[in-house]
């Protein structure tokens, strides 16, 4: 790493030029970058979080327009994840032979983790794609549309997660309270990794226009494989399905607290595992290929 | 001191989608990619959009860029605006820059004019903070009066060109990149911007046009290059540039029709 920090394709010694002019306030661009490409990377992921102001307010924007003009806004959201597990939840008790009293809780708690884990890869396929207007005219850190997606995703998620405490207040469980600490190093590792992967696939399926159909029904199978509509014990002695399954370990380090049941003994392992992987794959791909993913959108 | 400044850039973009086959028949039938194709090692068609370009554009300079559809105008402007890293050459540029490549960027069509205004300055870096104290000058630059509460999708083009144009030069930028868009506005809004491009021009910026009006690129730049098939025919002063063009012009007009004269004959 060079000692002087890096600004996005910027780099400090320009001596190769002959006779260059004075640099003056403005911010000098020089391209392809002199740092190497990791350093370009980083310095693109550095930036993009230093932007937390402009991220932040434009997911709340992509809220307020998803929902312009309806009455209840974002709340449709928490509103038809609501009527979902209602009606889920009454039919499949009958058709699993379990109590209401145990399925409900499990059913709302997995399908709304589920709906975050699942919403941030679909959309992942769309990181860059969904925002070539911006990407094609502005000089802007790449890892900014990353942050801004996941973000929006986890406030939608804010919003359908009032439903748990709710199931649980009408379908009481013993809880520990001090296990739901454990929701905060949970939702930290899926946000890590939602933005891990929203590069990772943002990347692919700019340059790849077959990818994303891949990846949505690649999210369905592994919805029916995962323990969410069924009880983990229902997999029998397939239980490795969900053992080596990390969007299952994602959503049981969650909600094992939350239903006040132990987790998993391989689910935290799993996550970090993946975390660690999903992290360094995403970054390698992401620096192999940072400056062709405005000629791919 | 603000500058632009590229040496031996090349551009190269990579065309995926459909067979190669195909693609490579249809781009060499037309008028405009002759020329400019590359086929690489994977047996993948590259179009050569831009072809070792060089030259600087200093302080206080308005720069044109002239050439046909397809010459390479817009491809240029994205590695002006830092966009598009070249694949081959080197890019350098100083200065804060604003570029108005299309009317619609960090425009959205649902929100009204006022909010567009906070939401276009955000995508331009500046906080909305600092960008709401602007608003009211802004929108006074507009013309578009009580306008600026309707959605941005009930606006005409010429209205989008207004409030486009007043953000992004509201704060003058050190180096300003417009396309051919912005000569859609009206001869009254035309006019209002000249003076405004002119007032921060001498402040030592820079502005970069591209456009297809002559008229109006003899008006407002001083210097100009000639781009054709990606690479650079001429630079030099814009009234020499843009006779370059209309001989250009008129010499591949006599060549098609001697070529469908030839295929005609045949």
């Amino acid at each position: 790493m060079p000692s002087t920090r890096l600004r996005l394709g910027m780099v400090a010694e320009l001596t190769q030029l002959e006779a260059l002019p004075e640099a003056g306030a403005g911010p000098v661009v020089d391209l392809p970058a002199q740092a190497s490409r990791l350093d370009q990377a980083f310095a693109d992921f550095i930036e993009g979080w230093q932007l937390n102001w402009l991220w932040v307010r434009l997911a709340h924007q992509d809220m307020r327009i998803r929902y312009r003009g309806s009455l209840i806004g974002p709340f449709w959201q928490t509103l038809t994840t609501a009527i979902m597990i209602g009606s889920m939840g009454f039919i499949y008790a009958k058709l699993f032979h379990v109590e209401l009293q145990d399925y409900l809780p499990l059913l709302s708690s997995g399908l709304i983790f589920w709906q975050l884990v699942a919403g941030i890869i679909t959309e992942g396929c769309g990181t860059f794609d969904a925002v070539r207007g911006i990407i094609q005219q502005v000089r802007l850190p790449l890892f900014l549309h990353a942050f801004r997606l996941v973000y929006r995703n986890l406030l939608i998620f804010a919003h359908s997660f009032v439903i748990v405490p709710v199931v649980l207040v009408i379908f009481p469980h013993p809880i520990e309270p001090l296990r739901l600490l454990e929701l905060i190093p949970g939702a930290v590792l899926i946000a890590i990794n939602g933005v891990a992967i929203s590069i990772l696939l943002g990347t692919l399926c700019a340059r790849f226009r077959d990818v994303p159909q891949i990846v949505a029904s690649m999210v369905q199978v592994i919805f029916f494989m995962t323990p969410i509509v069924f009880p983990p014990g229902a997999l029998g002695s397939n239980q490795w399905l969900a053992t080596i399954n990390p969007l299952y370990a994602a959503i049981d380090v969650m909600r094992a607290p939350l239903l006040g049941q132990p987790t998993g003994a391989h689910s935290w392992q799993l996550l970090l595992i993946i975390t660690v992987l999903n992290c360094v794959v995403s970054f390698l791909f992401f620096a192999r290929f940072r400056a062709r993913i405005a000629y791919w959108v | 001191m603000s500058y632009l400044r590229l040496q031996n850039v090349s551009v190269d973009f990579p065309i995926y989608l459909g067979s190669s086959r195909s693609l490579r028949k249809l781009l060499v039938s037309s008028a405009t990619g002759r020329g400019n194709l590359a086929k690489d090692s994977s047996d993948r068609i590259n179009v050569r959009a831009l072809n070792n370009i060089s030259f600087e554009v200093g302080d206080g300079e308005r720069f044109a860029l002239v050439g046909a559809n397809g010459a390479g105008k817009t491809t240029l402007l994205k590695v002006l605006a830092g966009v598009f890293e070249p694949t081959q050459g080197r890019f350098v540029s100083s200065g804060r820059i604003s570029s108005m490549l299309d009317t619609s960027v960090g425009l959205n069509g649902d929100s009204t004019g006022y909010e567009n205004i906070i939401l276009r300055g955000m995508h331009m870096g500046i906080h909305p903070k600092d960008m709401r104290q602007h608003v009211p000058a802004i929108a006074e630059f507009t013309d578009l009066g009580d306008y600026l509460d309707m959605p941005v999708r009930t606006y005409s083009s010429g209205m989008m060109i207004r409030l486009a144009f007043s953000i992004s030069t509201y704060i003058p930028p050190d180096i300003l990149l417009m396309d051919e868009w912005l000569t859609a506005g009206d001869a009254q809004f035309l006019a209002k911007a000249q003076r405004r491009i002119e007032e921060f021009v001498a402040g030592s910026s820079i502005l970069v046009l591209a456009s297809h009006s002559m008229a109006l690129l003899e008006q407002w730049c001083s210097r100009g290059i000639l781009l054709h098939q990606g690479r650079v025919l001429m630079i030099g002063p814009v009234k020499e540039v843009i006779d370059a063009y209309h001989e250009l012009a008129q010499r591949s007009a006599a060549e098609a029709e001697a070529a469908a004269e030839a295929a005609r004959a045949a």
